[in-house]
């Protein structure tokens, strides 16, 4: 009797306390700093435009772009298929399915890589992956493949075929801004040939 | 770092294991309680013998207070948290059909199977009871398909259909158990049965 009267007064202090702390509605971050730092320096997540242009042309389905601009800068021009979040709602519930997913691989960009990168930041933290940052955002991604610059005719092959994939990209995506002279040769084609990058060559010679 | 499958600080495939040591727990704490005497549960009906009522509302109290001091502490996203989705109508109708199944029969699910481990004939003719309608739900599900998906609420928590805290929602259910209990006890003085 004294044990059962003394239980259901302890359960009542325990009700009254949680009843009067303020409820605990914060996302609990996943990541630890150290695993975040870790995750920064290796900068994995950060997508060069040139990976990004062949996805695109390709139209991968498994990459998902996320423009985290103003939903008016993503009026006036956006990339092709992507989606507005705008940083200030990426933690709003009606969004969380394209987070908390595993299926597509969500690439943030703006126009520099501040804002994406603080979006990804924060989303990395709470623990969702397939997250990428388009390196240099969108200011980059008009340097490099809307209007590539022609490099010198000395370059080595490798910069040559770089610059022909920017060049047919800039066509397929829209850009338009190829240095003329060439484009005119060709116009028809509009699935530029998708140059495959060589693995690195090892340092040879030398010490 | 809770709930740990959903989290993944644990795999998928230790939920079973996790299940299998929950339900021995929920078997042992049911069979002590002495549930496994359909007796025992009619009295809740007939306010004889109101343990039934007094065990599983000091189980839900604890997990509740359990999961709300966490939740406090950090230790679980209660977001995360599944909460089984509410039909109305299935969940009335299920419920109306339980309750007369635990009166006639004298055991709910969980106890028949208690009471048929220690060899109650009673409770194995129950569990094939169980598998009966279990069977006639299964081959007409398309008959009352549309019944069981009608009013789908989603999965809401009654402190926010009212609009009030988790926490001062916990607090009212405590006081709510503590008068439950005490008007059960007097039930019990009212209407005593010398035995069962």
């Amino acid at each position: 009797m004294r044990a059962r009267n003394i239980t259901v007064g302890i359960m009542l202090l325990l009700g009254l306390v949680i009843a009067m702390v303020p409820e605990n509605t914060t996302k609990p971050y996943k990541l630890t700093a150290d695993q975040l730092l870790r995750a920064v320096n290796t900068g994995t997540h950060m997508i060069h435009p040139d990976y990004l242009a062949e996805w695109l042309i390709n139209k991968d389905p498994s990459i998902q772009l996320v423009d985290v601009r103003s939903p008016d800068d993503f009026e006036k021009y956006h990339l092709p298929n992507a989606i507005n979040i705008p940083l200030a709602d990426i933690l709003n519930p009606d969004y969380q399915v394209i987070w908390d997913q595993g299926v597509k691989f969500n690439v943030l960009y703006s126009n520099g890589s501040t804002d994406s990168n603080e979006a990804w930041m924060i989303l990395r933290q709470l623990g969702y992956q397939n997250l990428g940052v388009l390196m240099g955002g969108l200011n980059y991604w008009t340097e490099v493949i809307m209007n590539p610059e022609e490099p010198p005719v000395t370059s080595p092959n490798d910069e040559i075929a770089k610059y022909e994939f920017r060049k047919g990209a800039s066509q397929a995506l829209g850009g338009g801004a190829a240095t003329t002279k060439t484009a005119t040769t060709d116009t028809e084609i509009k699935k530029p040939k998708i140059v495959p990058r060589k693995a690195k060559k090892a340092p040879q010679g030398g010490c | 770092m809770g709930p740990l499958v959903p989290n993944e600080v644990i795999g998928a495939n230790w939920n079973f294991l996790i299940a299998f040591v929950i339900g021995i727990g929920f078997g042992f704490v049911l069979e002590q309680a002495g549930f496994s005497s359909s007796r025992k549960l009619a009295g809740m009906f007939y306010g004889y013998d109101t343990v039934v009522l007094k065990v599983f509302f000091t189980g839900a109290i604890t997990a509740m207070l359990g999961l709300l001091f966490f939740s406090l502490f950090g230790w679980i996203n209660l977001n995360l948290v599944y909460v089984n989705p509410t039909y109305l109508w299935s969940a009335i109708i299920g419920g109306v059909i339980m309750g007369v199944g635990f009166i006639a029969g004298g055991f709910c699910p969980g106890t028949s199977i208690c009471a048929a481990a220690i060899g109650k004939i009673d409770a194995m003719i129950f569990i094939g009871g169980i598998f009966l309608g279990v069977f006639i739900f299964g081959e007409g599900f398309p008959l009352w398909e549309k019944l069981y998906y009608a009013m789908d609420l989603g999965a809401p928590k009654l402190n926010q259909v009212l609009g009030i805290s988790g926490g001062f929602f916990a607090f009212l259910v405590i006081i709510a158990a503590a008068i439950m209990f005490w008007v059960g006890e007097w039930a019990e003085k009212k209407f005593p049965r010398e035995e069962y």
